[in-house]
């Protein structure tokens, strides 16, 4: 009689798996949960990052480098990011917020998640400093009507943003990013400099002309290039990068050993360079808020258990050569003195003139924003 | 199993509840979601129509008429669904525009698609085989005597049509056009890229774009609601439809094919070529182009390390949820075939719900009930391992049960009169015979879960970037030449998964 033989034995290989890959599922979903609870001081360093992964991986890498911690990223927009820091309470696991925009580092000062931070680190950047003194801006950037040069005459373009709905010869030919967090931050601008009801009246006006919406800048500037539409309302730097590319120049030679981490990154920057395309930037009126000055900035965050070394972060990202990487790599302005820029780019001071001059902590309740968005239509 | 699905479903109710009803009024009921469901209902509509117009024809080309190459147009007609929806969309995107590929190897300058057109156009090219083998199937099974007694009858060939076959297809239509019905609701990723506001892109953008998660709540619902109201009247629809032959009939004979002529057979090649073109050699074109662009631009090349890192990441979450749900589709599948009672059938009716959800509600609801309730699943690979394992248990089950058919209750029973528990002689009897089923769910399920978007994209932890998400990504970025690899990896395992349906068919007949 044969004996019983159990059937495990005769499965094939795959199968044999599924008990194996089940334990290790279970091992996993333990592994992580402990860890989260777990909060000793070796632990990563935790950044929440609202700016994407080119422009924040190489920063990190040179950090690590520099000083031996471990920094774990994590990507999201701003407002998922936030919400999630508030879902997750005292237990979040996040040491530093990079925040794409100043509305969501202001909602995030408003519910209080915070820390205070020591004045050595935010006088550093003091020309842009917010009152409130929670967090310090990192890098520069400003709102622009790019146009297509080969389509489009300037002089028919108005001195303020605002008048643009009156240019109906280009109906169904404007872009925006309706959901991009630059462009809410402009409609906040927009809110505190002229009131909600100008705002309101601008954007279904806008509407009325039929703007092409975008969810994000690179492919509404391709599309400009492209001459599928003739205006875009944007940030100066997907303008510079579309034909500079950003990562040009003397920047490389200069770090040694470190070329290889670098070289990837600005291969991410570079992808779709195009010197020769009919794209320009068009600036409003000096003080208009089409030229609107706004920064991305970071924080450390109030229930973080290692503020140190957060603060260390924040003052990596201050430094001369981290401020110099922004301006190389993707044509943002440096918020420190003295930090050079490519010559494409028009002196930040210059720049800053135009611009109207704000409180970036006016920018603050996105909320209200949002809901004129919604009110229009727009989202 | 069941309380995976139904729990998270409830948060999901919860939350949306939370809004205080003034807000709520001014956010759910106003012009804007009227809008979001005048244009789902519109793409769902236009998707049903194009795919009709493409599959009736061809269907009735290969199972009626003469045509030369009818297998491999047939065959044709099935590959597209080696194409995920994003894909296409990324390849008309990649195809036309200035810088597209028309523009620059034939030098025609299409605008790009976008919109309504574009994500018509590439919902409809993906998903028509659904229709189209259904009608084809559908048109084969006729029995001929009743056209013939119509013709003998004084109907003319024309009316035949409309009044005799037309409307024994109905079946077969409500079918395929509940499954194309079901994907375009619950599509994300071609109206994401193509930007056409339905409720599946609104919920996303507000998920991403703003702090107050009330509305995203609420739009999950509704397209919930909406799906329900699809499988309700669809349910309705079936009802007392009876197209059986009288009597036990024997053998049906196959309908005469009608003969097309010399010039006829090649001008009906035509229209199959054409599809076949634009659903499969467009996609694979664009794809090949972009990538070559990619090399050529050395500096806008993705690392081969890139995509091995992204397949990694796509098969460690596909793995162990094809591991995952095989191992409950067993159960399930078991209970219901031998042990048939209310309870079991209610258990397989949730294996099919996870099917039918839209995943972007569902993974929304996943992650509001995480947060509340076991914040340590947050954020894991366990998470989106449970969500795939759910949404493609369905998919797991069918190869089981059929299996199980196989399986004489005599064999256990003949164990069990042995003396051995009941565990032990399903593990002696069944089991062996399950084997192979089982093989063919994990690969199902496997396969599935590698070309998945919206789940990776919402529930992926920190760091975690499979190939859709990568290959969406840089589509949605307009970089085209960036997306091209991970694009190619996708159609070759959805390409590995029509081929296993196919085999799995083949092998089915040959019994």
């Amino acid at each position: 009689m044969r004996s019983f033989r159990f059937p495990f034995a005769r499965v094939s290989p795959l199968l044999a798996l599924i008990p194996l890959v089940a334990a290790a599922l279970l091992l996993s979903a333990c592994g992580e949960g402990g860890g989260d609870a777990a909060g000793g001081a070796d632990e990563a360093l935790t950044v929440y990052s609202g700016r994407s992964q080119p422009l924040v991986d190489g920063l990190v890498e040179r950090f690590e480098e520099q000083t031996d911690f471990d920094v774990e990223v994590r990507y999201g927009t701003d407002a998922q990011l936030l919400s999630v820091m508030q879902e997750e309470g005292q237990q979040s696991p996040a040491d530093l917020y990079w925040a794409n925009t100043t509305g969501a580092l202001a909602q995030a000062r408003q519910a209080n998640l915070l820390a205070q931070m020591p004045d050595s680190l935010t006088q550093q950047a003091a020309a842009f400093q917010p009152q409130s003194g929670r967090w310090s801006p990192v890098t520069t950037r400003f709102r622009t009507l790019a146009y297509n040069s080969e389509a489009v005459d300037t002089t028919a373009l108005p001195p303020s943003v605002l008048e643009l709905p009156e240019l109906s010869q280009f109906e169904g030919r404007i872009g925006w990013t309706p959901t991009y967090s630059s462009f809410q931050d402009f409609v906040t601008a927009m809110r505190a400099t002229h009131g909600a009801d100008s705002t309101r009246t601008w954007l279904n006006q806008m509407q009325e002309l039929n703007p092409k919406s975008y969810s994000s800048n690179t492919p509404m500037i391709q599309a400009l290039a492209d001459g599928e539409i003739d205006l875009a309302l944007t940030n100066h730097y997907y303008v510079l990068r579309l034909k500079h590319g950003g990562g040009e120049g003397e920047y490389e030679g200069e770090e040694e050993g470190e070329e290889e981490d670098e070289a990837s990154e600005e291969e991410e920057a570079e992808e779709a360079t195009r010197p020769g395309a009919p794209v320009e930037m068009y600036r409003f009126a000096d003080g208009d808020v089409g030229n609107l000055a706004l920064v991305t900035g970071a924080s450390v965050m109030r229930q973080s258990d290692q503020p140190q070394q957060a603060q260390q972060f924040l003052q990596f990202l201050l430094s001369p050569e981290a401020q110099e990487f922004a301006a190389q790599q993707v044509n943002e302005y440096p918020v420190v003195e003295d930090a050079p820029v490519p010559e494409y780019m028009m002196p930040v001071d210059r720049a800053l003139s135009m611009s109207p001059q704000l409180q970036f902590d006016q920018l603050q309740n996105l909320d209200a924003t949002l809901e004129l968005m919604r009110e229009a239509g727009l989202m | 199993m069941a309380v995976g699905v139904a729990v998270p479903v409830v948060y999901l109710v919860l939350r949306a509840l939370e809004a205080d009803p003034a807000t709520l009024a001014d956010l759910v009921w106003r012009g804007q979601t009227l809008r979001l469901l005048g244009n789902t209902v519109l793409l769902t509509a236009g998707v049903l129509a194009l795919t009709t117009a493409i599959s009736l024809p061809m269907a009735w080309l290969m199972a009626r008429t003469d045509l030369p190459g009818r297998r491999l147009f047939s065959l044709l007609g099935v590959l597209p669904l080696a194409v995920p929806g994003y894909v296409m969309a990324y390849a008309l995107m990649g195809a036309t525009g200035r810088s597209g590929m028309l523009a620059t190897l034939a030098g025609i300058e299409l605008p790009r698609l976008s919109g309504y057109a574009g994500a018509l156009l590439a919902l409809s090219f993906s998903t028509f085989p659904y229709l189209f083998l259904n009608l084809r199937a559908a048109l084969r099974g006729l029995d001929p005597a009743l056209e013939e007694q119509a013709q003998a009858l004084g109907m003319s060939r024309g009316k035949v049509f409309w009044r005799v076959v037309l409307p024994q297809l109905r079946p077969a239509f409500l079918a395929g056009g509940l499954l194309i019905v079901l994907h375009v609701l619950g599509d994300f990723g071609v109206v994401s890229l193509m930007r056409y506001d339905t409720f599946s892109y609104a919920l996303y953008v507000q998920y991403t774009t703003s702090f107050d998660r009330i509305y995203a709540a609420w739009l999950a619902l509704m397209l919930l609601a909406l799906t329900a109201a699809v499988l309700f009247a669809e349910a309705r629809l079936l009802r007392g439809l009876l197209y059986h032959r009288a009597g036990s009939g024997g053998a049906a004979r196959p309908a005469r094919r009608l003969r097309l002529g010399n010039i006829g057979r090649w001008v009906a090649c035509l229209p199959p070529t054409l599809v076949a073109g634009v659903a499969v050699g467009l996609p694979l074109a664009a794809t090949g182009f972009w990538w070559l662009e990619g090399s050529y631009l050395a500096a806008a090349t993705v690392g081969a390390g890139d995509v091995l890192t992204a397949l990694a990441d796509s098969a460690a979450a596909a793995a162990p949820a094809a591991g995952l749900a095989a191992l409950l589709a067993v159960p399930v599948a078991y209970l219901s075939v031998r042990r048939p009672s209310p309870l079991t059938r209610a258990a397989e009716r949730t294996a099919y719900f996870g099917y039918a959800t839209p995943p972007l509600a569902m993974a929304l609801a996943l992650i509001f009930f995480t947060l509340r309730a076991v914040p340590g699943l947050y954020q894991t690979l366990a998470l989106l391992v449970g969500a795939y394992a759910l949404r493609f248990l369905a998919e797991a089950i069918g190869p089981v049960r059929a299996a199980l058919y196989q399986a004489p209750p005599r064999l256990e029973e003949a164990a069990r009169a042995l003396g051995r528990g009941p565990v032990e002689a399903f593990f002696a009897t069944v089991f062996p015979l399950l084997r192979r089923g089982l093989v063919v769910s994990v690969a199902f399920v496997f396969l599935s879960a590698m070309k998945e978007l919206p789940l990776a994209l919402l529930l992926s932890p920190t760091g975690f970037r499979p190939l859709a998400v990568s290959a969406w990504g840089y589509a949605e970025e307009a970089l085209f030449a960036q997306a091209a690899p991970f694009a190619l990896v996708i159609i070759a395992f959805s390409a590995a998964f029509v081929g296993l349906l196919l085999w799995q068919e083949g092998e089915r007949k040959g019994r």
